[in-house]
């Protein structure tokens, strides 16, 4: 099965990459056979209903979770042959994730929570320019039990840019925000995406955040069942869900 | 393990403390540490208490004991008479030097005569091995168990004694023990020596004849009616025996081997609660914490339960049976250990006294009373935590918890925040914002540490008072005692024999001490103003000159006066002429053993107008001429006995090493048991509460050792602070423990060993360190998405 594979050198590739839960009769295939490349800067949306497999994908790719079966490589390294160490490296330098419930840490404020990955990062950006980027400079100083929901968002989107990440891995971003808070959160992360070209993930089940992305995979019963390319990209501002 | 039958709740009790099975078993064994002490403690104090009873009943013991100068035997029926009288032995008593063959040194003996025929109606013995003495050979006699066992003696052996001046041939025909003397000492000992010092029973008339006792006695024991008066009965013994040159008839509580028995009972009992109410408090503190955490994982259940319909009773009988389960577990081990140690003990206990049977027994009352002050500790550890759940309204337990709330603390600290990493800011922040949590973490560990250095300090101790009464109170090589107190020829006579290189007078006088109706027996001892070798130091070591005219007494014998420096004392001497006088005290002193009063020399002959009249010699010795001072020793009558000082100590030394010893290093396994315990038990915790920060970290890219960091962190940061509280606490129960455990005997003082301290933290903050790197394992486990994809 080989998919369109955009111009120019992929920074994420996979090849017959399967992943299975358990083992016998009990086995869930969660993803089977997929082959995909990513290149440089595209934001790609990945869409499917849940268990079909997008998620596992993200993990995969995020170094978090390891395949079953088949290849990935980042910029032509395997991953696949990584160890612990060398996943917690790889996520290191260069990944950024974003989940649905922020997870910030409680006992740090914004400004520290960048902070945080700064100290393990190779040229981070100022925190104030990160949390600037998000529109939250005057909630700097703040912690996370006294923001609203879309704000620790925010400051979990500053977070992964902060040590401008080659990959920005975003799992149901809005999932847990109001369309208001939800797209302020998006325009973040295309506005990221554009001004450091940082390639783009966004697992997402709402079909309107794929107008978004340059490319949508669709996904179905852990496979891929179609690759549309967006010619005409949506803003955030024009989402509703 | 979950059985059918059993209801949904309870299936998911017994899984939910199986999931905890860990931390579980940390909370089990703190409190077996504790029950187990409290079982082998209390069951060793009632079975030795039972034992001795039985054991004085069973052989008769004597209630009562008078010494005489010499009495006829015809005033026996008038003393047998007298109301109150059950029973009474009158007897020859006194003391030989002895000649072992194979050892150098003399030893000696206490001699008890046997009654002509047929048992002694108070004081029975129990014959171990071999048989009575037949009272047509006059040369038989029995040995006491211990000096027996420790020389190797046997019946059919012979010994030579100096008796009364003479030499004699002693045939051993048996071995026996007796309740009057479970605790044997030499006159002037502190310690049994059983290879220096015994008990020999022979014929009454044997001793009779070698004592110039024919028709007579110098010594007479009674047993008293229960229902006895016993202030007139001893009045009226006195009477009868005073022409005869009694020193007054006295009570069990002035019996060496009795006291000593009371005072192991006393130390038995103390140890039955100081050291289980720590660990049952630690194990409260544990059970609270770990079903705190518990209650606070399971919010959205008790919302569930709650909302199905469960009663707040239901959801705190609930959680309270986890406390209780494991409480449960923690009792039963408690009692397997308690049971297998107080055998272990008994056996301890049973070759240190020769006492006849003495089975560990911990009766029903004991083990329930055991079993229930465990589980009152779980049920008060658990309760408060309980009260939380059962607060929780159904709606609000049901929603997510609102994240906690941080905020600033202060200017200076969040200074010092921001001169930090932001992984130890977590950590002072987490402190900070949860100091209940914080403080039972440090709490727990400072216990911990606390009970390690009171262990740790008890060879410090025994070491302590055994330097300051060995080597610094104490600095000759032996002592001489007289048969009977002689002139100062007899200090010249010391000093001419072969070795002898120093030689210092004592005199030890027994007397009755009376003040504003209070009468107290005890010993004076005499010793010259420039005393070297041997004279009174208080605790810190320190000399004490005796006193150039009043008297010193010990605090102990202070006490029991009511007595202060100025006030003036009665003294009647005990035997002899019984010279009455007067003496001011002139100050109290601290020895570390004993509770004698200290006089100058003269002063005391002037006080018993016996001046000049010494009661032995402490020498200084040529150790090149000790084979032939002890030969010629064993040759010289007047000399009753020898006691070396460096044998003593050592035999002293190993009855530690046997007794004290064995149950000190009990404790310390215990205290180390809950040093792991409660670091195990808050290292879980703490990575309970921070599992997903743990994994936010791991996945914005931070190593397992970097993440872990914020949790070995804080462990350590808590234990490190826990240090200080911890070595005040130990100090603090050690100086009490050692109070407790004060007798009239010894004196002990809480001593400041660095060793012990330093134990006791490295050993603790290396259990805080391993636990933590055991939990930190479970950082390496953690399911990075499963985690950071739940609600908080």
């Amino acid at each position: 099965m080989s998919r369109t594979a955009p111009a120019g050198t992929p920074v994420l590739s996979t090849r017959g990459l399967c992943r299975t839960y358990g083992s016998g009769p009990a086995a869930v295939h969660a993803l089977r056979d997929i082959d995909l490349d990513i290149a440089e800067g595209e934001l790609i949306v990945l869409l499917g209903p849940s268990g079909s497999g997008k998620s596992t994908l993200l993990n995969i790719l995020g170094g978090l979770d390891r395949a079953t079966s088949g290849e990935v490589a980042f910029r032509g390294t395997s991953l696949t042959r990584l160890d612990d160490r060398g996943l917690t490296a790889y996520r290191r330098r260069n990944v950024g994730f974003i989940f649905q419930f922020y997870n910030l840490i409680p006992s740090l404020t914004a400004r520290e929570n960048i902070d945080l990955v700064r100290e393990i990062a190779d040229q981070p950006l100022p925190a104030e320019e990160a949390l600037d980027l998000v529109g939250l400079s005057a909630r700097m100083d703040h912690f996370p039990a006294q923001l609203s929901g879309g704000e620790q968002q925010r400051v979990a989107v500053a977070r992964a840019l902060a040590k401008r990440p080659t990959l920005l891995l975003c799992d149901e971003p809005t999932g847990a925000l109001d369309l208001q808070t939800g797209v302020r959160v998006l325009e973040a992360l295309v506005e990221i995406n554009g001004r450091y070209g940082s390639t783009t993930l966004v697992v997402t089940h709402n079909a309107d955040v794929a107008r978004l992305g340059t490319r949508v995979i669709h996904f179905l019963d852990g496979r891929i069942r179609a690759i549309e390319t967006n010619t005409v990209r949506a803003r955030p501002s024009d989402l509703k869900w | 393990m979950v059985r059918r039958g059993l209801n949904p709740l309870d299936r998911k009790l017994l899984r939910d403390v199986w999931r905890m099975r860990l931390h579980a078993a940390a909370i089990a064994l703190v409190l077996a540490c504790g029950l187990s002490t409290l079982i082998m403690a209390a069951g060793m104090r009632a079975s030795l208490s039972q034992t001795r009873d039985a054991y004085y009943d069973a052989y008769r013991m004597m209630d009562v004991d008078a010494l005489v100068v010499r009495a006829p035997e015809r005033i026996s029926g008038q003393l047998a008479a007298l109301p109150g009288v059950r029973a009474l032995e009158t007897r020859v008593s006194g003391y030989a030097l002895l000649d072992i063959p194979g050892q150098s040194e003399p030893a000696s003996a206490r001699l008890v005569s046997l009654p002509g025929q047929g048992r002694p109606a108070v004081n029975d013995l129990a014959m171990v091995r071999g048989r009575w003495p037949d009272p047509a050979h006059m040369e038989e006699v029995v040995v006491s168990e211990a000096f027996a066992d420790a020389l190797d003696l046997n019946p059919g052996d012979s010994l030579s004694a100096v008796i009364h001046g003479s030499q004699r041939l002693l045939k051993l025909v048996g071995v026996a023990n007796s309740p009057e003397f479970v605790f044997v000492a030499a006159p002037g000992e502190l310690f049994p020596q059983p290879e220096r010092f015994g008990v020999i029973w022979m014929g009454r008339q044997a001793l009779a004849r070698a004592y110039d006792m024919e028709g007579a006695f110098n010594e007479v024991v009674f047993r008293l009616e229960p229902e006895a008066d016993w202030t007139a009965t001893l009045r009226s013994i006195d009477a009868l025996l005073a022409p005869h040159g009694s020193g007054g008839a006295f009570g069990r509580d002035r019996m060496m081997s009795d006291r000593f028995l009371s005072e192991e009972l006393k130390q038995l009992s103390t140890m039955a609660i100081f050291l289980p109410a720590i660990f049952l408090l630690v194990a409260a503190f544990l059970v609270n914490i770990a079903l705190g955490r518990m209650i606070a994982t399971e919010r959205s259940n008790i919302g569930l339960l709650k909302a199905f319909g469960y009663g707040d009773l239901a959801v705190a009988s609930h959680y309270g049976r986890s406390a209780l389960l494991i409480g449960l577990i923690g009792a039963a081990l408690g009692t397997v250990a308690g049971l297998v140690l107080g055998r272990g003990v008994a056996d301890l206990y049973r070759a240190y006294y020769h006492l006849p049977e003495l089975a560990f027994r911990a009766g029903p009352m004991i083990l329930a009373g055991a079993w229930a002050i465990a589980l009152a500790a779980v049920s008060a550890g658990a309760v408060l935590a309980v009260r939380q759940a059962v607060r929780l309204p159904p709606a609000e337990a049901l929603a997510p918890p609102r994240p906690p709330v941080y905020g600033r603390t202060g200017e200076g600290s969040d200074l010092l925040a921001r001169r930090l990493d932001a992984k130890s800011r977590i950590i002072l922040r987490r402190i900070g914002r949860f100091p209940r949590r914080a403080l039972s973490t440090l709490a727990g560990v400072a216990l911990a540490i606390a009970l390690l250095v009171v262990a740790g300090a008890f060879p410090a101790v025994m070491d302590q008072l055994l330097r300051v009464h060995f080597s610094i109170s104490n600095r000759q090589d032996a002592t001489l005692t007289f048969a009977e107190p002689r002139g100062i020829s007899g200090l010249h006579a010391a000093s001419r024999l072969p070795g002898v290189l120093a030689a210092e007078p004592f005199r030890a006088e027994e007397v009755r001490f009376g003040k504003d109706g209070r009468e107290v027996r005890e010993m004076i001892l005499g010793l010259p103003p420039d005393a070297r070798l041997s004279r009174p130091v208080d605790r810190e070591g320190r000399a004490v000159e005796p006193p150039v005219s009043g008297i010193a007494l010990s605090r102990a014998l202070a006490e029991k006066l009511d007595a202060d420096p100025g006030d003036l004392l009665e003294v009647r001497q005990v035997a002899g002429r019984q010279v009455e006088g007067q003496v001011r005290v002139s100050r109290i002193v601290d020895p570390v053993l004993g509770s004698a009063a200290y006089m100058d020399l003269d002063s005391l002959g002037r006080l018993i107008r016996e001046p000049d009249m010494i009661s032995g010699v402490h020498v200084r010795l040529d150790p090149a001429h000790l084979e032939s001072l002890n030969a010629r020793l064993k040759e010289t009558p007047s000399i009753a006995g020898v006691s070396y000082l460096r044998q003593a100590e050592a035999s002293m030394r190993k009855a530690y090493a046997d007794g004290v010893g064995v149950m000190t290093t009990i404790y310390l396994v215990f205290a180390a048991v809950m040093a792991g315990g409660v670091a195990f038990s808050a290292s879980r915790v703490t990575f309970a509460e921070q599992e997903r920060d743990l994994a936010t970290l791991r996945v914005l890219g931070f190593s397992r050792a970097e993440a872990s960091y914020i949790l070995l962190g804080e462990l350590m940061l808590l234990a490190l602070l826990a240090v200080a509280p911890g070595c005040l606490l130990g100090t603090g129960l050690g100086v009490q423990l050692m109070r407790l455990f004060q007798t009239d005997m010894y004196s002990f003082d809480f001593v400041f060993s660095p060793g012990a301290y330093a134990f006791a933290i490295a050993f603790t903050l290396l259990c805080v360190g391993a636990a933590g790197l055991i939990v930190r394992t479970a950082v390496d486990r953690v399911d990075l998405v499963a985690v950071l994809k739940a609600r908080d």
